[in-house]
């Protein structure tokens, strides 16, 4: 069954991280008969096994509904977004397919900061907006409150909003309505030529590439074929279809429609998101394609046992096909051994990014301290990026220390306002507005340098508010600062592992703390272990981990010998696989203990 | 390493007969089971109570099991062919003077009948300050014991009861007075680094030992094994065990203390008088050859090592029905025998002699040495006097730390 634009809805749901929109689809696919009662399961989108576990939405998903409107059929195209901050390219992408978005608000929690973010972008996108108050059901609800925050921060007419509970399924029906109602169809010539965007795609072990597709204009037919423009390939269409939600085959998709589209392709490499696809024949020109997701977080990742760097490899490839928002390329640390620097999007990602790595290649992991991206300009004129710490280049050489700069918004309740902004103040952050969403809300923006936001901000910012603090940030650009490059020293050797860069005047304290942690996790040995923290030459902190006195079995007598031949025997073995820095031999287990407190110090 | 369980054949001939086949051929590989080791260690796992810190073979307060434990060692005796005389025999635990005089009969007649005791030159019973009055170390002289290993631990009371012991200090006195009495040799047995004992009680309780003139004395840093009371507390933080730089103070005092007032250290814990080395133990840290019957008994001859299952019902239970009371054993490789003894004997004060270890093991020491005898050297770890070369108190101290290195 195909529709006319006239008869086709394409809409996302957007909101903070939790408000809902997962709920809201499942009531959306339920009331319009997509999925039978008897298959419904809570969140039902979320069928990664991550997001099911942590109740949150990673990636986005479509799926097409049917819904008939004053004895008219109409198809829903839904996209579902995760709410959380990494994932905002998501958010982006789905918004370009669409001509819509229901804003979904908390009706206890209120607005929050990614409310804020992702309303605007709908906004900017040029979007129709139904502004929803969801979970009106819970007791705390306060309606009038949150109507008075959203039209204060986002400009909404209360006289718009929809109430709805997406637990009880009330307000639903009206929802329905008011997206046939309140949202365009998409505009777009049917018997123009082919132009279709590429907005997302997953990797199927049998058919290989899956790419999602919304039609722009024209139609497009199995069989036909069609060039990627961007990829430069020409591919024949081997299948079409849409989301019902299950993937569901198609003889065709028509202008406006959001479907999927299998072509052969064996790599999700050549599968360019924001690409434009349009047929061979009689082609369109290239739709504007999407900024690549920028990563912002890099760290290292090694495996735990240096065995099994190709499995971590593989793993890594693995993962990548079916998220190319994380890139990775080996490197080599004297501490660590071989492993890979990872860049992410943000630092949930990184760590699901690890735990996936952990749980579904069964690999151990030693991830070093997270950082972001630097830029040197030399005293030449040449502008580095510096992607680690040990590539920050000697303090004479370097003109210019520059790191990225975010514009933060934090909603917080009006009592944590003070200590939000001396929090704000520590981290080098600097106040742009303060702005009151209702009596009891206010919205804090600052520019920040983001190694403080990823440092810590977000777990400091939840308990001075108590759990009720919210916060996004984007990117604005790069600025000076008065940065160092920090090493840690043992008698006197390097280790790269556990270099890092800091603002000047926080390096003797970050130093302090990790030479201390270092120094307690270090084993004694034959001689006196000397723990330093340098800027260059100039050492600014050191402990000492005084040699070994006394380790000596006291008792060995007759079946002692063989127990203690083989204790012996094995430690020396295990000895031969630690990390020997300057003579000192370093477990697996300290480093990462000093990996691990990075965050703390 | 290969451990035996059922063994070919299950018939099991009556204790002590003269002639018995000896059984233990189906369970060890023939080389060991020779019958020229003439040193016997029997392990007596009898106490009154168990200590927290005490990790061997014990059945505390089972009395009730002295008679089986008694049929079953004869049991395992007569699994061996005759022996040649013995030289040292130890009778450890436990506490071998836990049992009574005529258990104590009971097992030297089944032993001397195996292994002949005209040539005896030492044998050792272990015992508890509480067993031991004038009577009873009469009675061991009489039977030929030589020498008594007292467990002292401590003159200190609060120390003693911290480790769960049934004797005060004064007990002690009166049992090493009584040893003395019946002309034995009296070895003293204490333990320091006990959580909170300061380094002045430690000098005190050495003081004591010294004033009671025993031939040898053994000072333990107390362990902290795996499986004891006192290692659940340690783990749980309930008790804090002494800081390493406080416990070599004690130890090196020690050390300072005995050698000042005449005392030989010949090995990491053991101090003798000279002449009063104990032999049996001795053979331990050469590579001797040495049988060990009862539970959790270990033997050695020639590379083969073996061990009895360890748990007494275990070992009692086997026996009964004619299975090996062997856990496990295992063959070293002339090299590994040659590392062994190396390794071991730097434990010795005397150090290791390079002819002695051609000798015994056909190899020349050198290569052994060669990877880390220049640092060692270097670091005063090692000292070589051209003809043995022996750890320095600095190497000793540390030498768990570094003998990995030689195997
Ligand atoms: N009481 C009540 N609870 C709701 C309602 N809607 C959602 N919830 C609950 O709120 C929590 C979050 O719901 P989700 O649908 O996962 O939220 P989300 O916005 O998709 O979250 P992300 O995808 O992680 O951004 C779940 O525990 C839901 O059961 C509602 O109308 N009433
Ligand atoms: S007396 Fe000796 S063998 Fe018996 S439990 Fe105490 S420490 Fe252990
Ligand atoms: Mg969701």
């Amino acid at each position: 069954m195909s529709f006319d634009p006239q008869h086709i809805r394409n809409f996302c749901i957007i909101a903070h991280v939790d408000h809902g929109k997962s709920t809201l689809a499942d009531r959306l696919l339920e009331k319009t008969g997509t999925v039978e009662a008897r298959q419904m399961r809570d969140q039902i989108l979320d069928d990664l096994e991550l997001e099911r576990q942590r109740g949150i939405t990673i990636k986005a998903r479509a799926v097409a509904m049917h819904y008939e409107h004053e004895g008219e059929l109409y198809e829903l195209n839904l996209i579902d977004t995760p709410g959380h901050v990494d994932f905002q390219y998501e958010v982006s992408r789905s918004l370009a397919c669409c001509e819509g978005a229901i804003l979904v608000v908390d009706a206890v929690q209120g607005v929050e900061a990614q409310t804020v973010a992702n309303a605007f972008l709908a906004m900017d996108n040029e979007l129709a907006i139904i502004p929803v108050i969801n979970k009106i059901d819970l007791r705390a609800a306060r309606v009038d409150e949150v109507l008075q925050e959203m039209q204060h921060s986002l400009g909404i007419d209360p006289k718009e909003v929809l109430l709805v509970s997406a637990k009880t399924g009330q307000g639903v029906d009206q929802l329905l309505q008011a997206v046939v109602t309140r949202l365009p169809p998409p505009a777009g010539d049917p018997q123009g030529p082919l132009q279709a965007m590429v907005f997302d795609s997953h990797y199927d072990e049998y058919r290989g590439a899956v790419v999602y597709v919304r039609l722009m204009s024209g139609r497009i037919e199995v069989g036909q074929k069609v060039r990627f423009l961007k990829a430069g390939v020409t591919h024949e269409v081997a299948e079409l279809g849409k989301f019902r939600p299950r993937m569901t085959a198609f003889p065709a998709l028509e202008t406006g429609e959001v479907g999927y589209l299998i072509a052969n392709i064996k790599s999700l490499d050549q599968v360019h998101i924001g690409d434009t696809v349009t047929s061979v024949q009689q082609p369109a020109p290239a739709l504007p394609g999407y900024r690549r997701p920028k990563r912002m977080v890099y760290c290292g990742l090694y495996p735990a046992d240096g065995q099994e760097f190709n499995e971590l490899r593989e793993a890594l490839e693995k993962l990548s096909i079916n998220d190319p928002s994380f890139e990775f390329v080996p490197e080599t640390s004297d501490a660590l051994g071989p492993g890979f620097r990872c860049g992410f999007l943000g630092l949930l990602h990184m760590e699901i990014i690890q735990q996936r790595l952990e749980r579904e290649a069964d690999l151990d992991l030693v991830q070093t301290a997270p950082n972001v991206i630097y830029e040197i300009v030399t005293r030449s004129g040449e502008v580095i990026e510096v992607h680690r710490p040990q590539e920050v280049p000697d303090a004479g050489q370097i003109a210019e220390f520059r790191q990225p700069m975010v514009r933060v918004s934090m909603i917080v309740p009006s009592e944590a306002i003070g200590s939000v902004m001396k929090l704000c103040q520590d981290r080098r952050g600097e106040p742009q507005s303060t702005e009151y969403l209702s009596p009891t809300r206010a919205m804090l923006i600052y520019h920040m340098p983001l190694a403080e936001v990823i440092y810590d901000l977000h777990d400091k910012l939840k308990s001075v508010t108590r759990g009720y603090g919210t916060m996004d940030y984007e990117f604005i650009g790069y600025a000076p600062a008065d940065l160092v490059r920090v090493d840690i020293l043992v008698n006197g050797k390097r280790v790269d592992a556990l270099s890092f860069i800091c603002h000047r005047s926080d390096a003797e304290r970050r130093g302090r703390a990790v030479v201390k942690k270092l120094k307690n996790e270090l084993d004694r040995h034959l001689f006196e272990i000397a723990v330093q923290a340098a800027i260059g030459s100039r050492v600014i902190a050191r402990e000492t981990v005084p040699a070994l006195r006394k380790n000596v079995t006291a008792k060995c007598y007759g079946g002692d010998i063989t127990r203690k031949r083989k204790l012996w025997a094995k430690q020396r073995e295990g000895k031969k696989r630690l990390k020997s820095i300057g003579n000192v031999d370093i477990s697996q287990r300290a480093f990462m203990a000093v990996l691990e407190s990075g965050s703390e110090s | 390493m290969s451990a035996m369980e059922s063994p070919p054949q299950a018939e099991l001939h009556a204790p002590a007969g003269p002639r018995v086949l000896p059984q233990v051929r189906g369970w060890l590989p023939e080389p060991a089971w020779r019958a020229d080791i003439s040193s016997v260690y029997v392990h007596i796992p009898f106490c009154r109570h168990r200590c927290g810190y005490c990790s061997f073979t014990v059945a505390a307060g089972r009395d009730d099991l002295v008679p089986p434990f008694l049929e079953a060692i004869a049991r395992e005796l007569a699994l061996w062919p005759l022996g040649p005389p013995l030289k040292t025999l130890y009778w450890g635990g436990g506490t071998p003077s836990h049992i009574s005089l005529q258990a104590a009969d009971q097992l030297a007649a089944e032993l001397f009948h195996r292994f002949p005791a005209d040539g005896l030159v030492e044998w050792t019973v272990e015992a508890n300050p509480s067993d031991v009055t004038d009577e009873w170390c009469r009675q061991m002289a009489q039977r030929g014991v030589t020498r008594i290993s007292l467990g002292v631990q401590s003159f200190d009371e609060g120390k003693l009861r911290f480790l769960e012991r049934d004797h005060t200090g004064r007990t002690a006195r009166e049992a090493a007075r009584a040893v003395h009495r019946a002309g034995l040799v009296l070895s003293v047995d204490l333990i320091f680094a006990v959580p909170g004992e300061s380094l002045s009680l430690w000098k005190h309780d050495l003081q004591e030992a010294c004033s009671l003139e025993p031939h040898h004395l053994s000072t333990y840093a107390l362990t902290w094994e795996p499986g004891t009371r006192f290692y659940a507390a340690l783990k749980k933080g309930r008790v804090t065990a002494v800081a390493e730089d406080q416990e070599a103070q004690m130890y090196e005092w020690a050390i300072e203390y005995l050698q000042d007032r005449g005392w030989q250290q010949y090995e990491v814990s053991n101090f003798a008088l000279s002449g009063y080395r104990c032999r049996h133990n001795e053979l331990y840290w050469t590579g001797g050859n040495y049988l060990g019957f009862g539970p959790g008994a270990a033997s050695h001859r020639r590379g083969y090592r073996w061990m009895n299952h360890r748990s007494l019902w275990n070992y009692l239970r086997r026996l009964r029905s004619g299975q090996s009371p062997i856990a496990e054993w295992e063959v070293l490789s002339p090299e590994s025998m040659a590392r062994e003894r190396l390794v071991f004997g730097l434990r010795r004060c005397d150090g290791v002699d390079r002819r002695w270890f051609a000798v015994q093991t056909g190899f020349e020491l050198e290569p052994f040495l060669a990877p880390v005898y220049d640092l060692w050297l270097a670091w005063g770890l090692l000292e070589d006097d051209g003809q043995s070369v022996r750890l320095t108190r600095r190497g000793l101290m540390v030498s768990d730390a570094i003998l990995p290195e030689l195997l």
